[in-house]
């Protein structure tokens, strides 16, 4: 045969074959994607980003490979204190690697806490910018996070960070988005039992959904794995608060037992005026509760240092 | 020598092809390729102590064990993917020119063996090379990942007892890391870089019986190997319709790159295994049956070219 034949019939064959191809392999390319088990392909700027030898690896498959060399270049900038690289490297890791949860955890945490802490007590600048740059990092924590959460829907640990910088009172608080945050962590039937609590606890500091807590706090409070002093503290508040006409320290010994477990760990909560739980009937039950337990006046809870009651936007002010 | 008296005899003898490619696995083997499992072990250990700082600290324990699978999977299964294709490649290019050389492609063929079935026998001696070596890397892995998981397992169920974690959340954080361990899973990862090195073996085998030089050959395979991760947007680009303001030519570009090359973006499923995905059975077959397809395409228009081919 000749040779011209010979390669348009190859051609040809070739096409054809391409051809046959082409449907199933569209339809399968697809089907992988929407089953998570093949990553949207790598966008132009992360391609630009990553530089052309880690673009090559990346397409020859190997994204996770490419990520962990991302990750430890991060954590060089973490240690330089090189916030805006490592904001914009955990982008590009996520990017690489969207459904390793360790990745996204740990750039919501590095943007919120570290870069965000830093901020706080950079002495070279201004107040003013050191609060713009200190809000911008919690900001840009908080939205890593949600676009993670939103991308590992079946996830908890995700949500539950989220939740924990939106109800910190070093951060911004946030509690309906918080409450919702652990929620869905919640829901997603593999969190660990903290994440259930810190729910109700989020929900408690809404103001006009007490009634809801309540409830909430009631049912968690009926499994005694649950009763940690903060949920009992929390039920407690919340009682008296939906029926002033309550006895608090009679409630405050039924929920915990008796009454020095009752003082001591009410008188614990009570000094976190930081985190905004609900204080009614609290200081009433402490009160009695010490008349009954004669305690003497130096040891009494009011006599008991409490946290700073300034929040975060104060600190900048005074400086 | 002519090649009308072996196209009558029938083809693809297994005893035939199964001699043939037992001889290209000894050549192979004499290579001494299996020296890169060495590399391969050092590495792959290396990678067990290759942990950021950032994975220490007790805030850590869900996630940090994980992780440190995660990096010895992600190690092991990108050198897997990297040996195995410039294996696939290499060896392929080498064999036929070495043929020529050592002339026992002329005594092959000047015996009653169709040349189809010397192809075939060339490219499962080094689809065998391929397995083998894949297979000491995976049981490589495997230990490797075992013994790490059985100490992060430990260390789990040992710090969450310590701060009384309940019996469903120590089972639940055990379960998460039986994932990141040897898997099913993984070794459908194992099997996909398999399949990819095989496909590029089978077009090596195409380009060698038209080229003039294992140079050639050998690159040439590479430029195809990385537009095959191409082939995927070009695609998508052709069904798409093209962006606005695309020209045909630009079209009909994209779809003679989807109609000529394999589409090895298919095959990065392992990606998703390493971060703890469960590759179904159905989805493994479909996957095999697509590198297959690609292999006995490209093993046919080779025997195509190769069947009148003089020496």
């Amino acid at each position: 045969m000749k040779a011209r034949y010979k390669n348009t019939i190859l051609a040809l064959g070739l096409l054809a074959s391409g051809g046959l191809r082409l449907g199933w392999e569209a339809s399968m390319t697809r089907e992988m994607r929407a089953d998570g088990l093949l990553a949207k392909p790598v966008k132009m700027s992360t391609r630009d980003k990553i530089g052309q030898t880690s673009a090559v690896v990346v397409l020859g498959g190997l994204r996770t490979l490419v990520a962990t060399f991302c990750n430890l270049r991060a954590y060089n900038y973490f240690e330089q204190n090189r916030w805006s690289e490592l904001a914009e490297t955990y982008e590009l890791i996520v990017d690489l690697a969207p459904n390793t949860i360790y990745y996204w955890d740990t750039g919501g945490y590095y943007l919120s806490y570290c870069a965000a802490s830093y901020y706080h007590y950079d002495s070279t600048l201004p107040a003013l910018r050191r609060r713009e740059a200190w809000q911008s990092s919690i900001q840009r924590g908080r939205s890593f996070l949600e676009r993670g959460a939103k991308l590992n829907p079946d996830d908890w640990i995700i949500n539950a960070s989220l939740g924990r910088i939106l109800s910190d009172p070093n951060k911004i608080l946030d509690f309906p988005a918080a409450a919702a945050a652990f929620k869905a962590s919640a829901d997603t039937g593999k969190a660990l039992s903290y994440v259930r609590r810190n729910e109700c606890l989020a929900l408690a500091r809404i103001p006009g959904r007490e009634a809801e807590a309540l409830e909430f706090a009631r049912r968690l409070y009926s499994d005694p794995h649950n009763r940690v002093p903060v949920l009992c503290s929390v039920l407690l508040a919340l009682e008296c608060r939906a029926d002033p006409s309550k006895n608090p320290m009679q409630l405050a010994i039924s929920i915990f037992g008796n009454a020095r477990s009752a003082h001591d760990q009410l008188s614990d909560y009570w000094v976190r005026v930081r985190e905004r739980y609900p204080l009614d009937g609290v200081a009433s039950a402490l009160r009695n509760l010490e008349i009954i337990l004669a305690t003497p006046e130096k040891e009494s809870a009011f006599k008991r240092p409490l946290q700073r009651a300034d929040n975060p936007e104060d600190w900048f002010r005074k400086r | 020598m002519t090649a009308a008296r072996t196209r009558k005899l029938p083809f693809l003898r297994v005893r035939r092809v199964s001699v043939i490619a037992g001889h290209a696995f000894t050549q192979l083997m004499r290579m001494k390729v299996f020296y890169f499992l060495g590399l391969f072990a050092l590495i792959g250990i290396a990678s067990n102590f290759f942990n950021a700082p950032q994975q220490s600290g007790p805030e850590a324990l869900g996630d940090h064990g994980l992780d440190l699978l995660r990096l010895i999977k992600s190690w092991s299964i990108g050198l897997m993917t990297i040996f195995s294709v410039v294996i696939g490649i290499v060896s392929t290019a080498l064999l036929l020119p070495k043929d020529v050389e050592d002339r026992t492609l002329y005594t092959i063929l000047a015996k009653p063996v169709p040349r189809l079935d010397y192809l075939a026998g060339r490219l499962l001696g080094v689809l065998l090379l391929l397995f083998v070596s894949l297979l000491l890397m995976d049981l490589l892995m495997i230990i490797m990942l075992q013994f790490r998981m059985s100490i992060v397992l430990e260390v789990q169920a040992s710090m969450a007892h310590a701060r009384g974690w309940d019996a469903a959340a120590i089972e639940s954080l055990r379960q998460d890391t039986l994932v990141q361990g040897p898997t099913w899973a993984l070794q459908g990862a194992v099997a996909a870089v398999f399949l990819r090195a095989a496909i590029m073996a089978a077009i090596a085998l195409l380009i060698s019986t038209f080229s003039t030089s294992t140079l050639f050959t050998t690159v040439v395979s590479f430029l195809v190997f990385f537009i095959g991760y191409f082939q995927a947007d070009a695609r998508d680009f052709y069904l798409d319709g093209g962006q606005a303001g695309t020209s045909a030519f630009a079209r009909n570009l994209a779809l003679l790159i989807s109609l000529v090359f394999p589409d090895f973006q298919l095959f990065n499923v392992i990606d998703a295994v390493i971060q703890g995905k469960t590759m179904e059975l159905i989805q493994f077959v479909k996957l095999a049956l697509a590198g297959l397809y690609y292999v006995v395409v490209y093993t046919i228009a080779s025997w195509f070219f190769f069947s009148d081919k003089e020496f």
